[in-house]
Order: structure tokens, then C-alpha cells, then sequence
């Protein structure tokens, strides 16, 4: 841990990143207003909105690197998405959680069936399989392709996934249709922080975690 | 070629005929268990029988497309068959193909058990009720071959199968529910058409990323 923060860039992104998700979580706390009907509840919105936003983002980019893995043959492209999907999967659990604390008073109960909640729990789902694939091993080279692979399928899956739930059951889909951009600014302007601050965090995130995944790899190499 | 590996599918399978017989002692296994655990009334199940009759297929299409894979593993005929001058992919339609097939036959022969034991009524219009099946089946076949294809190699195929195939096929699935409960129960065709057209994009994207993928796949 020490040698990559040692250097000066890692070190400076890792000290605006703590202070931004500092000024984040007070600007959420005393600086967003409160909505009637939700209270505090309605808070969440500004963590759960930007994970849910941060891990698609990140399992595009396990899309995207398993597609150069497979054009390129080359182990570092597996190692960003190793760690995308790590932390992809990752912030998917902390919309998975936030999703529930929000609708246990918002909907009298912590899981209905709605197409963005079903959805992410079946990407969660395929990419716990993805985990499991990689853990179980076999030939690595072979086992690194056939994470690039899964990685794609999954991706190209999200858009069928969603709209196989959305179209099942219209007439029960609860999951709040905002409109950003009619918002007022003492909402969108927070909001569009939070989201900043989560995507910083991301990247600082996928960093380091590419820096332990290559670390590691040394290791095996030198044992 | 793609004639060549069919042909060699359904030989090996008309020589042994286990993944036949083991899919279809499965499949009304399954049938009889929903039956003993079904015990209302006529109209509910008429409901849910459509849903039954997929979760049927979905375990059904798991132990098939297991075994069709799992032969190539005895003897390492896999390597032999990846070496061979062919177009990779078409190793993908051999199998999705010939796993249609085989599904195809296994519903034809539980069919008759599952709207008896459950006490239900064919549906009134059958050719549509066949094709639409043969649609979905052809479906569930697109991804149950891909995702065998990811797994089959890894180590504990046979667990990591089914833990990715269940959520990546649930799509299907649901809309394959969709399409017969409407033919059950004689809805009009433009009730249930989006969830047709949902299948057929389905069934390209899968057919078109097993094709161009199944390469690296196999790659030793």
C-alpha cells in the first residue's frame, strides 16, 4: 500500500478523493433538502443513484477490456477487468443494500418486484458466477478468456435483462421516474457532486486494486 | 461442414441415447414433483402452468447441454475436434442445433404427463402452441450452449453450469412464459407479440455471440 501512494500523483488523488467524499457526505447531510413524504430516507438517493451508476460503469469497462483481452492475448487488460469487476460488483452490493433501506419505509417493504432492482440482482448474480469461474480455475490462460467472454455476454445481456423485466409486469414497477434534469438545483446540483465524487472514488479504486492484482501476480510468478 | 458436426451430434446421441433418456426420466421427475406440490384448483394451475412447464426446460436444457459437452471432454476429443480446418463457430450451431433438438424430442415425450398429472387443458390452438415452443426452445438452446461453452472447461463445470446459465437465461424464460401462458389461454396474438419479438432479438444476439466468441472459447 505504502509504495503506491509513496508516489506523488497516487497521493494526491487518494487526499482529494478523502476530502471530496468528506465535503460529499456533509453537502448530503446539511445542504440537500428534505422531501416531505421521504425525510431522511430520500438522502440515500445520493449514494444509491451514483453506485448504481458506478458499477455499470464498471462492468462496461470489464466489456470493453475483455474485448482487447481477446484481440490482444495481453495479461494487463485482463487485470483492469479483473479489477473492474471486483469493484463493479462491489458498488452493485451497495445499491443492492441502499435500495432496500430506502424502500423499507418508502414502500412499507424492502424488495418488490421492479425491473432496476431485479436487474442489478441478476448482474450480481452472473458476476458472483464470474467470481466462482475464476476461483475454480483450471488452465489460466484458458480460464482468463473465459472471463473475457463472460464479461461480455453479461454486459450484452444488461439492456435484454431490463427490458424482459420491464415489459413483465408494468403495472407494478414503483421505482421513482426522475427526470434529472427538471430537478431544482438544490437536488441537482448535490446530486451531480455526488456523482463526481463516486466516479473519482471509482478510479482511484480500480487503480490501486490493478496495482495489488499485478503485485500479486508477481508473487505467484516469483513462488 | 456444419452438416458433418450435426450429423456427428445426433450420431453419438442415437448410439448411446442417455442424454435423451436421462433428459426426459428428468423431465417427468419434475412434472410429477410440481404435480404432488400443485394441489389446487384447476384454474389456478392452468395459471401457472405455463411458468412450470419452463422452470421444466430450464433444468431439463441444463443436464442436456452438461452431457453434450461433457462428452468431448472423455478422451480429450475436444482438442482433436478444435484442431480440425473448420470454422470454430460452426462447432457452436452444430451443438445449439442438435441441443434443440434434443429439447424438442424431450417435450414431445413429457407433454402428454404434464397436462395429465397436473389436470389441465391442452391449449385450443396447437400449432401455434408448437411453434411458439419451438421458438422459445430454440431460445433457451442459444444460451444454454454459450454459457456451456464458458463453463465446460473450467474446473467443477457441472456447479458453475447452472450458477451462470439460470440468471443470463432469465430473459428467456420469462418471456417464453409469457408467450405460452397467452397461447393457454387464448389471448390474442397482440397480447403477447412484444415478448416474440423480444425472443427473436434473443436468439441473434446469442446465435451471433456464440458464433463470433465459441473461437475463444475453444482456444487451447
Amino acid at each position: 500500500m505504502t509504495d503506491f501512494f509513496q508516489k506523488k500523483t497516487n497521493f494526491i488523488f487518494l487526499l482529494s478523493v478523502i476530502i471530496l467524499s468528506l465535503i460529499n457526505i456533509i453537502n448530503i447531510i446539511y445542504n440537500t433538502p428534505m422531501i416531505p413524504d421521504q425525510h431522511w430516507a430520500q438522502k440515500i438517493f445520493y449514494v444509491h443513484v451514483p453506485s448504481a451508476w458506478v458499477g455499470f460503469l464498471s462492468y462496461l469497462v470489464v466489456m470493453i477490456f475483455g474485448i482487447m483481452y481477446l484481440n490482444s492475448n495481453d495479461d494487463k487488460w485482463d487485470n483492469v477487468g479483473l479489477a473492474a469487476a471486483e469493484i463493479g460488483t462491489f458498488f452493485m452490493a451497495l445499491v443492492l443494500i441502499t435500495g432496500p433501506i430506502w424502500a423499507t419505509p418508502i414502500w412499507g417493504q424492502p424488495w418488490i418486484w421492479e425491473p432496476r432492482l431485479v436487474t442489478t440482482l441478476i448482474l450480481f448474480l452472473i458476476y458472483i458466477g464470474y467470481f466462482m469461474m475464476r476461483a475454480f480455475g483450471g488452465y489460466l490462460e484458458r480460464m482468463k478468456r473465459n472471463a473475457a467472454v463472460l464479461g461480455i455476454v453479461s454486459f450484452i445481456n444488461v439492456p435484454i435483462i431490463f427490458l424482459s423485466v420491464q415489459f413483465w409486469s408494468p403495472e407494478i414497477q414503483s421505482h421513482p421516474q426522475v427526470e434529472m434534469a427538471q430537478q431544482p438545483s438544490e437536488i441537482l446540483s448535490p446530486f451531480l457532486f455526488s456523482l463526481f465524487v463516486f466516479t473519482m472514488l471509482y478510479f482511484l479504486m480500480i487503480r490501486y486494486r490493478i496495482y495489488v492484482i499485478q503485485l500479486n501476480n508477481k508473487i505467484k510468478q516469483n513462488v | 461442414m456444419f452438416y458433418l458436426l450435426l450429423k456427428k451430434e445426433l450420431f453419438i446421441e442415437l448410439r448411446s441415447k442417455e442424454l435423451i433418456l436421462s433428459m426426459i426420466v428428468f423431465g417427468i421427475a419434475i412434472v410429477l414433483s410440481f404435480s404432488f406440490s400443485s394441489d389446487l384448483s384447476r384454474v389456478v394451475v392452468q395459471n401457472y402452468a405455463s411458468g412450470m412447464f419452463w422452470i421444466t426446460v430450464l433444468f431439463v436444457a441444463t443436464l442436456g447441454v452438461h452431457r453434450s459437452f461433457a462428452y468431448e471432454k472423455e478422451f480429450d476429443a475436444f482438442s482433436m475436434l478444435v484442431t480440425a480446418p473448420i470454422d470454430r463457430g460452426l462447432i457452436f450451431l452444430a451443438k445449439w442445433i442438435s441441443g434443440f433438438i434434443y429439447l424438442t424430442i424431450m417435450e414431445i415425450l413429457i407433454i402428454f404427463p404434464f397436462f395429465n398429472f397436473l389436470m389441465i387443458d391442452f391449449p385450443l390452438n396447437i400449432s401455434v402452441a408448437v411453434i411458439t415452443t419451438l421458438f422459445s426452445n430454440l431460445a433457451v438452446m442459444a444460451v444454454a450452449n454459450l454459457v456451456s461453452g464458458i463453463a465446460m472447461r473450467s474446473n467443477l463445470s457441472e456447479i458453475l453450469l447452472p450458477i451462470l446459465f439460470f440468471p443470463l437465461v432469465s430473459p428467456v424464460i420469462i418471456a417464453a412464459t409469457q408467450i405460452s401462458k397467452g397461447v393457454m389461454l387464448n389471448e390474442p396474438y397482440a397480447f403477447w407479440e412484444i415478448w416474440v419479438l423480444f425472443l427473436g432479438s434473443t436468439i441473434i444476439i446469442s446465435g451471433l455471440a456464440g458464433y463470433a466468441l465459441f473461437d475463444y472459447l475453444v482456444e487451447e
